[in-house]
């Protein structure tokens, strides 16, 4: 009896991690910076990754509407710019210095921007917005997630967005692939390049099959903090049904950024499950509350969730939720439900107006 | 030779059961087990070292994927069949659970009676396993398997808990619990206070036990129960400004595993499953916050033994899990795609040196870590002045 608690103990040791998330969250200190051919890469935020880099050419996928470049060159240069994952209307001008010139050279979709920069030695800031970005108003944006093993089917979901008027970009709260593999995460970007809206997402705990997770190379950071019309969005990484501590300490200053805006926080896993006994959730039930709290004293306007394959709506703490899981991963049944995306219309100054449901076929 | 012939035989065996010993050597048609384990069996000599550190091989490998395999290679074929037999239908229930979830998406109306399914199907498998380990390796499961069981009439515990993971606010909980039985009725309030002075969780238990050891009655020489458990707690944690109270409904049970076979004898398999129901209040200054409505599946197996030698009855150590998320501890985190969903697994060890005072020690891993020590006294009932003198 002693040998077999020994060995069960042992055994549960070298397993049990009580902090998995510890690895990603240093991950995203390390997006949006990189340093090649003597040029050096800085993106305020994290908000971009940096999907290539060489001497006379920078290749970023963008995580946000808007974010500030810098680019530190040992001599001058001539520098192409490749930006992706970027809105239609985005523009990228330079803030400093003031001789620096930046030439449009176009696209090949409509989420892709290319720009010549004439760099010259020393550091130079450009700035990634859009007309009006940085203005209080209205605007509207679409909810989506959990597709997995469905991306053979998403241009279905993709192609009715594109017909949405005035949707001005796609929110996602993980479980993009199954696995999280480089082969699944090449094809999502691959079939995105239909979708004519950027995609802004965290990850899910599907994106944590591989070792390590690849999907911050590919997608950028994983907990993250954008602000848009004046409209404060806050994705964080709950893949593992827990925040790591470093996205807590994270969690107070966006909090504190955000208590007099509108807020909508999203994540993968909800911390509570409106169907409790099935666990959908953080695995500690008291760290979920705690969380939710601090929302509430922080005036949080709507929480967004993926991970349950279906619709939900409900409040946490006493701030609306949406569990939008309806990117076609095995669907819950008996929902009445199916595939979907939502539309949510938000406001600077009134804060969520309005939220609807877009199904793509028959709900099982 | 021999050995290696046992070990090639092995599968086939376990295959075509066939009901005779392979690694012992009783006489051929001689039953080596007795017809039931309550009986006086006319028992056969133990296996001898050499054969036992073959068994603990085979417990291993093929036991991993064969449990029952051990008690083959020792000749408690009978034994080893019903163990492979709890480790199919262990196996069955986690299918069929999972199917259900699988195939329904989590459906909201079929997940927790799916969950609880695989649950215990969990709870048959790696207990069948743990039983096989127990067997093989345990030289005196008789001599525990025939001691004297009674529930004491009063215990009382105090102790303290230590806790360690990065969502710990309070390292330290002093724990306070008193049961007393009456007949078949128990209640056990109980509490943790934490040693910073801002945390606690109080927690009242109401059983009614239907079958097995009372304070009057000593459970017909086995340590099965079957309790119904009505249980309350409310949890305030102000530092996070929540607070948790809950309401619960469970069946808890304890079969004896000497049932099962001799060399079981002194094991045991709990299992316990239920429902509760939870609010949730939030207590943030300046904020107006609406409470949430919460539920919990509440599913517990463990493995465990009676200890012996110089422990007192009532002394014994088990290892667990337990599917609830919402205790010191939460459920159990990892790397990779499960994190979360599964529960925590802990062990309980309590050990009386003498018939009164005790100690107990626990631990315990999900979102945190658990460690802790408890000292332990209680008065037993009538039952136990029969057995004055016996440990």
């Amino acid at each position: 009896m002693k040998l077999g608690r020994s060995l069960a103990v042992g055994v549960l040791s070298l397993i049990a991690c009580v902090r998995p998330t510890e690895e990603r969250a240093e991950r995203d200190l390390e997006i949006g910076r990189a340093s090649a051919s003597g040029l050096a890469v800085r993106v305020s935020g994290g908000l971009a990754a940096v999907r290539g880099l060489s001497a006379d050419r920078l290749t970023l996928w963008s995580s946000a509407p808007g974010w500030d470049l810098e680019l530190t060159s040992d001599e001058p240069r001539a520098l192409t710019v490749e930006l992706q994952n970027v809105m239609r209307s985005a523009e990228l001008v330079v803030l400093e210095p003031a001789g620096v010139s930046i030439t449009p050279l176009g696209g090949d979709i409509v989420t892709q921007k290319r720009y010549g920069v004439a760099l010259q030695a020393g550091v130079t800031r450009l700035r990634l917005a859009a007309p009006g970005a940085e203005i209080d108003g209205p605007f509207t944006f679409a909810l989506m997630s959990d597709v997995q093993e469905a991306i053979g089917a998403v241009q279905d979901l993709f192609q009715r967005m594109n017909q949405e008027p005035n949707v001005e970009f796609l929110l996602g709260c993980g479980d993009l692939t199954e696995q999280g593999s480089v082969e699944e995460l090449e094809r999502y970007q691959r079939e995105l390049r239909s979708l004519e809206l950027p995609y802004y997402t965290t990850l899910g705990n599907h994106e944590l099959g591989a070792n390590p997770p690849l999907y911050q190379d590919y997608f950028g950071r994983a907990s993250f903090h954008f602000r848009h019309r004046g409209v404060a969005f806050t994705l964080l990484d709950s893949a593992s049904a827990t925040l790591d501590p470093l996205v807590d300490g994270w969690v107070d200053e966006w909090l504190t950024a955000a208590r007099d805006s509108v807020h909508v926080v999203g994540m993968h896993i909800p911390p509570l499950d409106p169907v409790g006994v099935r666990n959908g959730a953080f695995a500690s039930r008291s760290e979920a509350a705690s969380l939710l709290a601090r929302f509430a004293a922080s005036h949080v306007d709507l929480t967004v969730y993926g991970h349950i394959h279906s619709y939900y709506s409900f409040d946490n703490a006493g701030i609306p939720a949406l569990i939008s899981g309806g990117g076609g991963a095995l669907p819950e049944r008996f929902d009445a439900v199916g595939r979907h995306f939502m539309v949510l219309d938000v406001d600077a100054r009134r804060g969520v107006t309005g939220k609807r449901i877009v199904r793509v076929d028959t709900p099982y | 030779v021999r050995g290696l012939r046992v070990s090639l035989s092995l599968l086939l065996v376990v295959l075509v059961a066939p009901g005779r010993s392979v690694g012992a050597v009783p006489t051929v048609g001689t039953p080596k087990e007795p017809a039931s384990s309550s009986s006086a069996p006319d028992e056969p000599a133990p296996p001898t070292t050499g054969e036992r550190a073959l068994a603990a091989g085979a417990v291993v490998v093929p036991g991993a994927l064969v449990h029952g395999a051990g008690h083959f290679v020792t000749g408690e074929s009978k034994t080893a069949r019903r163990l492979l037999l709890a480790e199919g239908v262990g196996l069955g229930m986690i299918l069929g659970g999972g199917s259900v979830l699988a195939l329904t998406g989590a459906s909201r109306y079929l997940a927790g009676p799916a969950a609880g399914l695989a649950v215990g199907g969990f709870g048959l498998f790696l207990g069948s396993f743990a039983a096989d380990a127990y067997g093989v390796l345990s030289p005196d499961a008789d001599a525990a398997g025939r001691r004297r069981r009674t529930a004491a009439g009063a215990e009382s515990e105090l102790g303290y808990l230590a806790l360690s993971g990065p969502h710990v606010d309070e390292p330290g909980y002093v724990l306070q619990r008193v049961s007393l039985r009456a007949g078949s009725f128990r209640v056990t309030p109980s509490a943790l206070f934490s040693t910073r002075g801002t945390s606690a969780r109080y927690r009242v238990e109401g059983a009614y036990r239907f079958l097995g050891a009372t304070p009057s009655a000593s459970g017909h020489g086995t340590s099965d129960h079957l309790d119904v458990v009505v249980g309350a707690f409310h949890h305030r944690e102000p530092a996070d400004y929540v607070a948790r109270s809950s309401m619960e409904l469970q069946l808890d049970t304890r079969y004896d595993l000497g049932h099962v076979g001799p060399t079981l004898r002194g094991a045991f398999f709990d299992f316990s499953i239920g429902y509760a129901a939870a609010h949730i209040d939030y207590d943030v200054n300046g904020v107006a916050v609406p409470g949430d409505f919460d539920s919990a599946l509440l599913g517990r197996f463990g493995f465990g033994a009676i200890l012996r030698g110089a422990a007192y009855r009532g002394s014994e150590a088990s290892l667990y899990y337990d599917h609830r998320h919402d205790d010191l501890v939460g459920g159990f985190v990892m790397r990779g795609l499960g994190s979360g969903a599964a529960g925590r697994f802990g062990f309980d060890a309590r050990w009386y040196f003498t018939p009164n005072v005790g100690v107990s020690l626990h631990g315990e891993v999900g979102s945190a870590w658990l460690g802790g020590a408890s000292l332990l006294f209680r008065e037993e009932g009538p039952a136990a002045s029969t057995m004055r003198g016996t440990r």
